[in-house]
């Protein structure tokens, strides 16, 4: 533009010229730019044509690879499922079935009194326990002929089997069985108990417990301490009735030197009741307990 | 261009997920082998079972004869029976060497006429030197709901937790059950117009009296007791009604001391022969 300027000397035309030159330089370029553009756009476009394509290409092969996949795996699971559908339906039920009346059978223990055929007849499984406490079980094994024998069991010889057997188990097995597990729990019962109080209240004891293998006579010596005092009785445990956990005789006779108190006399008599009613390692519970209570009342 | 732009994220899109498609899908080779393979064991197992099929079948007559005949034995027909079983170790703090496992137990069933429902649970703890078992939960629910007797009984043994005590009392009751019931029937069909069973065959009562003697009325209630170690007795008592002159004529006094004279009766005879003796009191003299 200056050089348009400085050469111009005449005036009119030369402005004019270059003026239209410019003007044709700048539509040059302008036709540039756009061909340039276009041929940019032009470029884009293919491009993005080209990749176009090529995402078709890929999508539908991808497409097919599913459909393939799809189809192989339906045939895969059809496979295994053809006509055979129905025994296999029939099959399951059987099974289950067969599950459950397994489960059944098992179940039969919890009722104490189970059984399995053998094949000269069957072995009985007596169940014992003692509040809640899963204790020992027996088994009879009978031979189903007649009469009815017994082939051989696992109960102690200090039950009386064979009076129990002598009574019901040619007319009533039933009652047989049930009144060996009666015979048998309460056994089992008093054997736990005695083995409790052994086992955690020997420090309340002052002399070993004395016991029959049947459970049903102990005798022992225990102290009731209150303060620094000592009261030491002697306890006598007679179980008359085989079929029960709690005796039917109980003596308590104070140990000591001088006579009792009549609040001693009372404890005394009180002990008696306990025995009677109340299984015996949970009296002694109750003593050591009291025990605690009595030293706190001393304290204070 | 705007439009082509378009189309490419569609396809790109597409894409995508078509190979998030593929990838769930197992490949054709890897498709082909797990076929194989599952068709031959199914068809492996298949042959066992069709081979066992049979066998199944006739397994589950044994299973159900011996379940039937241990139901004949114990005189319990347990119907219904499920098991859950839960390693406490997971959830409690437990020593090393110890094991707890809570098994939670449902049973049903019933006992002649006596229908249960059992839940309880046992806890059982494995240590170095022995395995122990303890019932930790017991619930009972029994059908028929009256009877009283049975009702006191299912909370002791509850409390307890004395799940074989349960099925012992429960057997011994429905013994002298069903025996005072085939009694009283036994002696209404013998003595039709002496005997009255006013709540039917399974009444705790028996009732005597006859035309031939009228106002003269001896009842014999017979209760089934159970007691705090379940054992079950029966209780059996008399009651008199004697018209008012009767009782003025009996200077020995039989009617006041009848109810102690027929326990006595009762220790001596047995249960039926006592019932009989009565029964024959009041009854007709040609009987």
């Amino acid at each position: 533009m200056e050089r348009a300027h400085t050469i111009c000397q005449d005036g009119v035309s030369s402005g004019g010229v270059l003026a239209h030159l410019e003007r044709l330089e700048a539509q040059v370029n302008k036709s540039h730019k756009k061909s340039e553009e276009l041929q940019s756009a032009q470029a884009e476009e293919s491009a993005l044509e080209t990749k176009i394509h090529q995402l078709r290409h890929i999508r539908d092969k991808l497409r097919a690879e599913v459909k393939q996949r799809q189809a192989r795996a339906k045939a895969s699971s059809a496979n295994v499922e053809p006509d055979q559908t129905v025994e296999i339906s029939e099959q399951d039920v059987l099974e289950r079935k067969q599950e459950n009346m397994k489960a059944i059978l098992q179940a039969y223990h919890f009722t104490g009194l189970s059984g399995k055929v053998t094949s000269r007849g069957v072995c009985v499984c007596i169940s014992t326990a003692f509040e809640g406490n899963l204790l020992d079980s027996y088994f009879v094994d009978l031979v189903i002929q007649k009469p009815l024998q017994i082939h051989h069991h696992s109960i102690p010889g200090f039950i009386p089997l064979e009076k129990i057997a002598a009574k019901y188990l040619q007319t009533d097995i039933q009652h047989f069985l049930f009144s060996l597990c009666e015979y048998l729990n309460a056994y089992s019962g008093r054997k736990y108990q005695a083995d409790q109080l052994q086992s955690d209240f020997a420090a309340l004891l002052t002399g070993p417990l004395q016991r029959n293998p049947l459970c049903n006579l102990l005798s022992f010596t225990y102290k009731v301490d209150l303060g620094d005092r000592s009261f030491p009785f002697c306890a006598r445990l007679l179980y008359k009735d085989l079929t029960r956990t709690l005796p039917t005789d109980v003596t308590v006779t104070y140990q000591g030197m001088e006579t009792l108190s009549t609040a001693w006399e009372k404890q005394r008599a009180s002990h008696e009741t306990l025995f009677c009613t109340v299984p015996l390692h949970r009296v002694f519970a109750s003593f050591s307990r009291e025990g605690e209570k009595l030293d706190l009342s001393l304290a204070s | 261009m705007d439009a082509q732009r378009a189309e490419v994220r569609a396809l790109e899109a597409e894409i995508a997920a078509l190979q998030r498609a593929c990838e769930e899908l197992p490949a054709p080779w890897e498709g082909t082998a797990r076929v194989r393979k599952s068709f031959q064991e199914t068809h492996q197992s298949d042959s066992k079972r069709w081979e066992s099929s049979k066998d199944l079948k006739s397994h589950l007559g044994h299973l159900k004869s011996e379940l039937s005949f241990l139901s004949t034995l114990t005189g319990f027909n347990i119907r219904n029976y499920t098991k859950q079983t839960e390693d406490l170790a997971k959830t409690e703090m437990t020593e090393e060497g110890i094991k707890k496992v809570l098994q939670r137990h449902r049973l049903s069933g019933n006992c002649h006429m006596v229908t249960f429902q059992l839940e309880f649970q046992i806890l059982e703890i494995q240590t170095k030197e022995n395995l122990s078992s303890v019932i930790t939960d017991l619930n009972i629910i029994m059908e028929p709901t009256e009877y009283l007797e049975l009702s006191e009984f299912v909370s002791r043994a509850e409390e307890r937790r004395d799940l074989f005590m349960f099925f012992r009392s429960l057997h011994f009751f429905v013994e002298w059950y069903e025996y005072r019931k085939r009694t009283f029937k036994h002696f209404k069909d013998k003595y039709p117009d002496t005997v009255h069973l006013s709540e039917g065959s399974c009444s705790s009562c028996m009732e005597i009296h006859s035309a031939r003697r009228p106002g003269f009325e001896l009842v014999i209630v017979w209760r089934i007791q159970m007691d705090e170690e379940g054992k079950v007795s029966p209780k059996l008592d008399l009651l008199t009604k004697v018209p008012g002159r009767a009782l003025e004529l009996d200077r020995n006094r039989v009617i006041e001391t009848a109810p102690q004279s027929f326990r006595t009766l009762l220790g001596v005879l047995g249960i039926e022969a006592a019932l009989e003796s009565l029964i024959k009191l009041l009854c007709a003299e040609n009987d």
